[in-house]
């Protein structure tokens, strides 16, 4: 048993991966919550590249010629949910922003007629 | 066509981006047709000092400190109204397109129990307006998805000129397309109960500024229509008629 020259490759990114995301944490730049994420990714792809028996097995389940293919399929498997949650993170953090903007402008409404500045449009 | 009938307390809401040429005449216009009525103009981030303009014609004025889009600015002035304890909302375009001497007859519709929003449309009897091919088509389209989901008959479903109910305020408080309130925001209050009626008002076209509807939006409209129309059929009703 030895690493093909791909498997090895795809190792030592998901080793990289995870290490860059531990060290995005203990900065502080990345959530805790999202992390978890990162790191469930890359140690799906760590254990596909690092033990060809599991890589085998799951290949020839899914009928894939080219085990290198299945690690591939994987990663950008775990890409596509990564982004579709990240949309979905996206969309509310955009509501969020609405309703922040929409009360900031009110409250400005309501500051500069407290300040006597607001005019006579409402009573 | 002074103040409503039945002491129903009423706020004009004029959402407007960059209108700071066509608002005076808005305004003015606003003030000759639709005398008494308050009104509130929501400044969509404009870049033009449209909230100064406004200002100065002694309106009272919310603006966004960015961009959020027309629906946004729409259901800024519902919770402007809900706070200040209005009860009915009227919608008109800052462009001038729409006639003010019909905002009573659309507050009126209301606030006499016959519906719960009115809607001025420009299909309902015969003026002047005369919209391009496209438009045209889209409206037939949405109109037709409209009365197939709820049954009624909405000639002109993206018309910014209607009037909401107390209890439609009180719904679209939260939940609200914050684009394009068209078909899909009329399939969702049909959902929740609502009665709607259309009443026939005049229209021209616009007389200075740019439309909402530019090209990229013009492409993206219909599919985020078509999607939200058949989300609103989906989703459950909130809110709904007290």
């Amino acid at each position: 048993m030895y690493l093909t020259r791909p498997q090895l490759i795809v190792s030592l990114l998901a080793v990289a991966l995870a290490l860059s995301v531990l060290e995005l944490v203990r900065r502080r730049k990345l959530s805790e919550e999202f992390s978890l994420l990162w790191l469930v990714s890359s140690a799906g792809i760590a254990a596909l590249g690092l033990s060809p028996a599991v890589l085998r097995s799951v290949s020839r389940a899914l009928d894939i010629k080219y085990e290198s293919s299945t690690v591939f399929a994987a990663g950008i498997g775990f890409a596509v949910l990564l982004l579709l949650y990240l949309s979905v993170r996206l969309s509310r953090l955009s509501y969020e922003n609405q309703q922040l903007a929409r009360e900031l402008a009110l409250l400005r409404r309501e500051l500069e007629e407290s300040r006597g500045g607001g005019t006579a449009g409402a009573a | 066509m002074s103040a409503p009938a039945g002491g129903a307390r009423t706020l004009v809401v004029v959402p407007a981006l960059n209108e700071a040429e066509s608002l005076p005449p808005t305004l003015a216009r606003l003030r000759a047709g639709a005398p008494g009525f308050d009104v509130l103009v929501v400044d969509d981030g404009s870049r033009d000092g449209t909230a100064d303009v406004a200002r100065a014609h002694g309106v009272a004025v919310v603006s966004h400190p960015f961009n959020l889009g027309v629906g946004a600015a729409l259901q800024t002035g519902f919770r402007y109204a809900t706070r200040r304890g209005y009860d009915i909302v009227v919608q008109v375009d800052a462009d001038g397109q729409h006639d003010p001497r019909d905002v009573a007859r659309l507050v009126e519709t209301v606030a006499s129990g016959r519906c719960d929003v009115a809607i001025g449309s420009r299909y309902v009897a015969v003026t002047a307006y005369r919209a391009p091919a496209a438009r045209r088509l889209g409206m037939v389209l949405f109109s037709g998805i409209v009365r197939l989901l709820t049954r009624q008959r909405i000639a002109d479903t993206t018309s910014g000129y209607r009037a909401y109910g107390h209890d439609v305020i009180a719904t679209c408080q939260y939940d609200f397309p914050r684009d394009f309130p068209d078909a899909p925001l009329l399939i969702a209050l049909a959902r929740s109960g609502f009665r709607l009626l259309e009443v026939p008002v005049e229209m021209g076209e616009r007389r200075a500024g740019r439309s909402f509807y530019t090209l990229g939006k013009s492409l993206y409209y219909p599919y985020k229509n078509l999607l939200a129309s058949l989300m609103a059929w989906l989703q459950r009703p909130r809110g709904g008629r007290t």
